[in-house]
């Protein structure tokens, strides 16, 4: 999954996620999960971690469960015992519930996992004609977000040394950050600037980000076999 | 060949008093300059014209002319104006905007459209000129703040640029990496015969590199070139210029030592398996003021850190009596143990000068009128209004220090307070701060790599080294 192109993977992604809201058919996204799983553990991720970062979708998954299974769906719902023939529909639904969390989790974290964000803005920049100012800005800014964390520990710091409460999220914690972050931001641009970086000149590339044909293979899966095969099964 | 500024009349608010007036100067590049003078003078301004940066990204310039090697450096587009000026800044964590070092040159060499078969060669010949080869692959996250001065070292030296612009390159790094990099400097002056004008007030990291000094004061430069091997003493003094090895000579009334406030048991820092501090034990009582010195990266920050509940530690901290890791102590605490940060921004609170004093009063009863008297006493009486954050890193430090002083807390912990202040403002900081221990009974800890400093100020130094902290006599 590594070498496929970000950006076909990333529409590729989109179009089975909107192919999986189309129909609420608990197989069908309980099998989207366990490819999901497969896959990113065959680009390396190790089952541990792999573990340890699905636990709250798995955790939100069993409560959509229960909250399927406890206010199952009445009579005058479109998803009734007549429609559902294996099961009794408390549980049919409390797992369309709960499968529905595991696909979509599945499919966000197949894409978060395997894809490395320097490639995927400068394909998005490449295929999606994303102006660079954007796309580089975005890996600056990106750049950042540790320094951020640390901020607003020093800033709560402050607050506290001067014997003044201030809960979490509080307004008085955000305005420093502000301020802070378009100061660097400004700093960054000048930086960035003097390395002869413009959002207009044009650049030459290391290595192009193409679309190959595994490229085309995997969007032919996406969008034209899976939907296919869905509704094959499903209609 | 060389950098001319033929009368320029610059400023940072329109119709506003420029900052420099009719100025004109010129820079050779045959010698190693450094450009010095107290902050607000106008040198850094110079530098950014310089490299084109202003008035392009902020200020007004309302006449004259830069020139470098006889091209205005504005009128070129960025990837031609980076061989022309390349520009090193102060702070080495907000220059990049790729992960690693390797995908930064990358993106350098993209700007200025290199074929990409030869980049990887001009890559290693970049990293192995600034030795910094085995750091290739690694994340910039992971570099100290002298490595990364180093990354941006290489990505300047792929542009091969006839003139490089440093604004206080050392500021924020330690003083072997700083000594590595002076003497790169001088060797691509040697060899390539880049021209070199750098900014900075404090000159002893620059001692064997440069060639010439010439000192700024209020937007003028003064006529006479220094040499850099035989400094003028006095001269440098007057003009508020930090001087290598020269006292600060502070009057200070002798300490009356007090009861024991703070103590600190078996303290360990880790962060992952790098252990920063190790078993550290120490003892502060009020009335004294103690010093901490020790390399960048030594662990100051973080045992500062771990005193104002941002680290974890392992060990115990007991501010007068109360262990700071129970409930109890921590609430306690609050207020009784003030903060000097090194950047003087970090321990702002309000969204104006006056209120950030009333906020240090709010139990006062006389807060409107004491207020008035520490701003004019501060001479920031007439910016009460405005936000602290706009006002300039001297003012920003005078005010911090003052907001934290009004408290009347029992420690007070400083890391490097002088830290980016001319000889002026750090005189006046320290000033302050011995002050306040002297007179009000408090327990004054800061840090600072300014070794005379400590030894003008402290009743006892302490060195932080090898995560082990040491008294020194």
């Amino acid at each position: 999954m590594r070498s496929i192109n970000p950006a076909c993977k990333f529409a590729g992604l989109l179009v089975m996620t909107l192919v999986l809201a189309w129909w609420h058919d608990p197989v069908l996204n309980l099998a989207v999960f366990l490819m999901s799983v497969i896959l990113i553990l065959l680009s390396g991720t190790r089952v541990r971690s792999l573990f340890l970062m699905l636990s709250p979708i798995l955790l939100f998954a069993v409560g959509m469960f229960f909250t399927g299974y406890r206010f199952s769906a009445g009579g005058d719902m479109p998803v009734n015992e007549s429609t559902m023939l294996f099961a009794d529909s408390a549980f049919v639904n409390g797992m369309t519930l709960a499968s529905r969390v595991l696909a979509y989790g599945g499919v966000g974290y197949l894409f978060a996992l395997t894809t490395d964000r320097i490639l995927l803005v400068r394909s998005f920049h490449k295929q999606f004609h994303l102006p660079q100012v954007f796309a580089y800005g975005l890996l600056a800014a990106w750049g950042i977000l540790p320094h951020m964390i640390q901020e607003y520990k020093r800033t709560r710091a402050a607050f506290r040394a001067r014997g003044l409460r201030v809960f979490a999220v509080s307004p008085a914690l955000l305005a420093p950050l502000l301020v802070k972050s378009i100061r660097w931001s400004e700093e960054l641009a000048v930086a960035m600037e003097s390395k002869g970086f413009s959002g207009k000149e044009k650049r030459s590339e290391f290595e192009p980000v193409r679309v190959r044909k595994r490229d085309w293979v995997f969007l032919l899966v996406c969008c034209i076999l899976f939907p296919a095969a869905a509704a094959a099964v499903l209609m | 060949m060389s950098i001319q500024f033929a009368n320029i009349q610059f400023g940072y608010s329109e119709g506003g008093k420029p900052l420099l007036s009719d100025f004109s100067a010129r820079f050779d590049e045959k010698k190693i300059t450094i450009l010095t003078g107290a902050s607000g003078c106008g040198k850094s301004t110079l530098l950014y014209l310089a490299a084109g940066i202003y008035p392009h990204n902020g200020g007004f310039l309302d006449g004259g002319s830069v020139l470098v090697e006889g091209v205005s450096p504005e009128s070129l587009a960025p990837k031609e104006r980076c061989r022309l000026v390349g520009m090193m800044f102060q702070n080495p964590e907000l220059q990049f905007c790729m992960d690693t070092v390797r995908n930064e040159l990358i993106f350098c060499l993209e700007n200025i459209c290199m074929e990409p078969d030869r980049m990887e060669a001009a890559m290693d010949e970049a990293l192995a000129f600034c030795e910094i080869s085995h750091l290739k692959e690694r994340t910039l996250l992971s570099l100290s703040g002298g490595e990364r001065q180093k990354v941006m070292l290489a990505c300047l030296t792929l542009f091969k640029p006839k003139w490089l612009l440093l604004d206080e390159p050392f500021a924020n790094i330690d003083n072997a990496s700083a000594a590595a990099i002076a003497a790169k400097l001088r060797q691509m002056h040697e060899e390539y015969g880049t021209g070199i004008l750098a900014v900075d007030h404090r000159l002893d990291n620059w001692l064997g590199a440069a060639q010439e000094v010439r000192i700024m004061e209020d937007g003028r430069l003064l006529p006479d070139a220094m040499d850099a091997a035989r400094l003028d003493d006095e001269l440098l003094e007057e003009h508020g210029i930090i001087v290598p090895g020269r006292s600060y000579r502070p009057s200070l009334p002798p300490a009356e030592e007090g009861d024991e406030v703070l103590r600190i048991e078996h303290l360990s820092l880790s962060y992952g398996k790098e252990t920063v501090l190790k078993d550290i034990s120490a003892s502060f009582r009020r009335g004294k003021i103690y010093a901490i010195v020790g390399e960048s990266g030594c662990g100051k920050s973080s045992l500062f850190g771990a005193l104002s509940g941002i680290c974890r530690y392992r060990g115990k901290v007991f501010l007068e009596g109360q262990d700071l890791k129970s409930g109890r102590g921590r609430r306690q605490s609050v207020g009784k143990m003030g903060f000097v940060t090194q950047s003087p921004q970090d321990q702002f609170v309000s969204s104006n000068v006056r209120q950030e004093i009333l906020t240090s009063l709010r139990k006062n009863p006389e807060a409107e009128a004491l207020s008035e008297e520490i701003l004019r006493g501060i001479r920031l009486w007439r910016y009460r209004e405005v936000s602290p954050y706009l006002l300039s890193q001297g003012q920003q430090r005078r005010l911090g220090v003052a907001a934290l002083v009004a408290y009347d807390c029992h420690v007070l912990v400083c890391d490097e307070p002088t830290y980016a202040q001319d000889r002026r403002n750090t005189i006046a900081v320290m000033d302050a701060l011995a002050r306040q221990a002297r007179e009000h009974q408090t327990a004054l800890i800061f840090s600072t790599h300014d070794r005379q400093l400590a030894r003008d100020y402290a009743d006892e130094i302490l060195i932080l080294e090898g995560g082990e902290l040491h008294a020194i006599h």
